[in-house]
């Protein structure tokens, strides 16, 4: 079988400091092996990375940011708003990729290309501007400082259109703020891997795109009907209002009872006043709105308003429980009005809250054990629940005044500064932790250590799986999770679809196998199309290999094996370095890399086209 | 009595389901600019997610502009006779919510001709924000939400069942004659 439709088959590649833009076309074999999103966004940049010889500086111009939704984009489906920007990260110097929801990918698809590339850097701080099939690159020296609400205003002002969609960065990304997100339709974020200062370093404001063409579908009948058929079984689940009400919200009161929630920096799994930030207090007094990305039913979205006191006006699409978790408990912050405050704030500024949230605790624990001085603090004291400290906090990262510069760098630099901050901050090869603690998860231990990008969830997240059923799993059950979880869920971000359908309402893994046949007309086996997810798997691990990355970089932060929760269910649990040891080699095993956790030759003959 | 598509765009979700089902139903093609249905989202400052869709006039403006008398109200649609349309876009320019949409593919302007009855978008829309409703009945929520939200009422509390509740109400005037 072959890739029929689904495809422009056009790749635009931009060099910002040539000022040129080029369309290229995608061979049909690229576009079988490697799908979309973030499996072209791989591929590209493991081509780049062997023209340059694996030298390369994450925020040099030599570094390619890629831009790509999926064939199943913005298609006739649940949920199929997402695209990957993918390009090597600037947090960790290894491959780094993050997706986004809103409309931002459909647009992008819809301007006729499945793939965009950057490279080079703009000479002065410049919008690129993708309308159909004509690309141009306006110089906007006059958005510099302007936050990401601001400057979508600003754009479409000076563009004389609200009809467009525009990703763009925040003081953050231009002050190269190494957990940086880019931000599009106004609060969709690529938020991990610091994306939004990759394009900092290149001069690039935003991206802005406009698009009229049809997406092409092999057979559209037949998708109506799969995807009816998978509409209905949504809206008939049990969870599906639950959902609709409270969004990733109700994570947080799920994550209390188990004992996984972040609280003062992961001392605690637990939240005494958890009731104060989770989806019943945000629905009762200040959940205003619903928001969706496209072609999603389940708008897990939340728009909240603050109506009263101090953070009175404060509008904000959020949070989702990464950021209630990370900028709440996590800070110690029981007041909602604060935590919306706080996430607005991230917003504007284009700074990553999940991130933002482990530094910014990091820095009260470690000013609290005197690691951190008050002159290193600027003078300026914190303490947990310090909201006005929090926020003014946040604020010095992304201008990078004072202590912000430091902190802006990332876990990497602030370890450097301060040693004994190992110690206390959460962070895998560079990039913060997640907020599910995985103490009494080793699994999720596991995932964390083993993501390509970092210590982020989304590449397997088996904690809630392991703590409900798997308290007497082997180790190899346990390596089999993570790496089911790591070959199924990346296939979402290769197709541009949401996983959430799947992972919380159940929607079967078949589906989107049929999705992808009825668009592509290319029928592929499920587990045909998982053993490509798996490939782009092993494809960034040799990438972040030939970077560099040591194999005790797959490790546990200091915390998680030294460190027991202090109260709540888990209280006194840990992950035991040697139990941990052992299931990492098992895990290199049966993924068929080496003890060092390098893939074996042949793998990388697989990507030498 | 005709039932009229009515938008409520406090319950809608910004996700566009609608303008899909629209272009795929009348165009055969995924393409949600090719909807005669568009929802436009401002944010922050209004914080409106509104569904744009033709409100089929008994006056239509829209019709008042054409020249060549293409559109008309029937049987509580507002109908293209695209054999005279022109594509002069006059209609475009004049429906007073920016209702009638184009496209570069086609030159007929994009209206809505309510799918014979039974719109797609409302038999897909997830959170009820697009609806069927008797012509008679417009008006009736926000009548309802209007007075329970007057401000001059009175309230009292009280106890049923040993639950505190509270009843308000507006009381008669007591003025002297």
């Amino acid at each position: 079988m072959s890739v029929k439709s689904g495809y422009f088959r056009r790749h635009l590649h931009v060099d910002l400091s040539k000022g040129v833009a080029e369309r290229r076309t995608l061979e049909e074999a690229f576009l079988e092996k490697y799908i979309g999103g973030r499996g072209f966004g791989a591929k590209l940049v493991w081509d780049n990375l062997r023209r340059l010889g694996f030298t390369i500086d994450p925020l040099g111009p030599e570094n390619i940011l890629v831009v790509a939704a999926g064939p199943l984009t913005g298609t006739y489906l649940p949920s199929s708003g997402k695209n990957s920007f993918v390009s090597i990260s600037p947090a960790t110097g290894l491959y780094g990729d993050s997706s986004m929801g809103g409309g931002f990918g459909t647009e992008l698809r819809q301007t006729g290309i499945d793939v965009l590339s950057i490279e080079g850097k703009a000479p002065q701080l410049s919008v690129l501007f993708i309308d159909n099939g004509e690309t141009t690159i306006l110089p906007m020296p006059e958005l510099q400082g302007r936050n990401c609400l601001e400057a979508e205003g600003l754009i479409k002002q000076r563009l004389g259109t609200h009809a467009v969609h525009i990703a763009t960065i925040g003081l953050g990304g231009e002050n190269m703020v190494r957990f940086a997100c880019v931000n599009a339709d106004w609060s969709r974020n690529a938020g991990r891997a610091g994306m939004g200062a990759i394009m900092g370093a290149k001069n690039l404001k935003a991206i802005v795109v406009r698009g009229h063409a049809d997406l092409p579908v092999y057979d559209l009948p037949g998708l109506i009907a799969e995807a009816d058929q998978a509409f209905k079984y949504m809206q008939e689940h049990k969870y599906f209002k639950l959902w609709q009400q409270q969004g990733l919200m109700n994570v947080i009161d799920y994550a209390n009872e188990k004992g996984i929630l972040p609280a003062y920096n992961f001392k605690d799994s637990v939240f005494a006043r958890h009731d104060q930030i989770n989806a019943t207090t945000m629905v009762d007094q200040y959940k205003i709105g619903d928001s969706a990305c496209f072609g999603c039913p389940m708008c897990c979205g939340n728009i909240c308003l603050v109506k009263s006191g101090k953070y009175a006006g404060t509008v904000v699409e959020g949070p989702e429980y990464e950021t209630c978790a990370m900028l709440g408990s996590n800070l110690g912050l029981d007041n909602f009005a604060a935590i919306l405050s706080a996430t607005r704030l991230c917003d504007e500024l284009g700074v990553d809250t999940i991130s933002t949230g482990n530094i910014v605790a990091a820095t009260i624990e470690g000013y609290e054990k005197g690691i951190v001085s008050l002159s290193d603090l600027d003078g300026e004291e914190i303490a947990w629940g310090d909201e006005d400290a929090i926020l003014g906090l946040i604020q010095k990262i992304a201008s990078r005044e004072g202590v912000g510069d430091i902190l802006a760098d990332g876990s990497r630099r602030i370890i450097q500064e301060w040693p004994e901050m190992d110690k206390v901050i959460l962070q895998v090869k560079g990039l913060e932790q997640s907020a599910y603690d995985s103490r009494p998860s080793i699994s999720m231990g596991l995932a964390y250590a083993t993501s390509d990008i970092g210590a982020h969830h989304t590449r397997a997240w088996t904690v809630a799986k392991e703590m409900e059923e798997g308290q007497n799993w082997t180790d190899d059950e346990k390596v089999d999770i993570v790496i089911y979880h790591q070959t199924v869920r990346p296939l979402f971000d290769m197709l541009g679809v949401c996983r959430l359908p799947w992972i919380e309402l159940g929607l079967s893994e078949q589906h989107y196998a049929n999705f992808y046949k009825y668009v592509t007309g290319n029928e592929v086996p499920l587990d045909d199309l998982l053993g490509l997810s798996n490939d782009i798997y092993d494809l960034t691990r040799l990438i972040n290999c030939r970077l560099g990355m040591n194999h005790k970089d797959d490790r546990l932060p200091y915390k998680v094996w030294a460190n027991p929760p202090l109260t709540g269910p888990n209280a006194g649990r840990v992950i035991d370095q040697e139990d941990f040891r052992k299931l990492l080699s098992l895990y290199r095993k049966r993924r068929g890399w080496d003890e060092n956790g390098v893939p074996p030759a042949q793998v990388a003959e697989k990507f030498s086209d | 009595m005709s039932r009229k598509l009515t938008v409520i765009p406090e319950q809608c979700s910004g996700c566009r389901i609608c303008e899909l089902v629209c272009a795929t139903r009348h165009f055969g093609v995924n393409n949600p600019k090719k909807a005669a249905i568009r929802i436009l989202t401002t944010y922050p400052q209004p914080v409106v997610r509104m569904p744009i869709v033709c409100s089929q006039c008994k006056v239509p403006a829209c019709a008042q502009v054409c020249p060549t008398d293409s559109l008309r109200w029937l049987d509580g649609v507002v109908r293209l006779d695209k054999e005279y349309c022109t594509s002069c876009y006059k209609c475009v320019e004049a429906c007073p919510f920016g209702a009638i949409y184009i496209h570069e593919d086609y030159d007929l302007p994009i209206k809505c001709d309510m799918c014979g009855g039974d719109p797609e978008c409302v038999r897909k829309c997830p959170t009820g924000a697009l609806r069927l409703i008797p012509e008679a009945a417009l008006g009736e929520a926000r009548r309802l939400n209007n007075v329970l939200s007057y401000t001059q009422m009175k309230e009292i509390e009280f106890f049923e069942k040993g639950e505190k509740k509270v009843i308000r109400y507006a009381e008669v005037g007591k003025e002297e004659l």
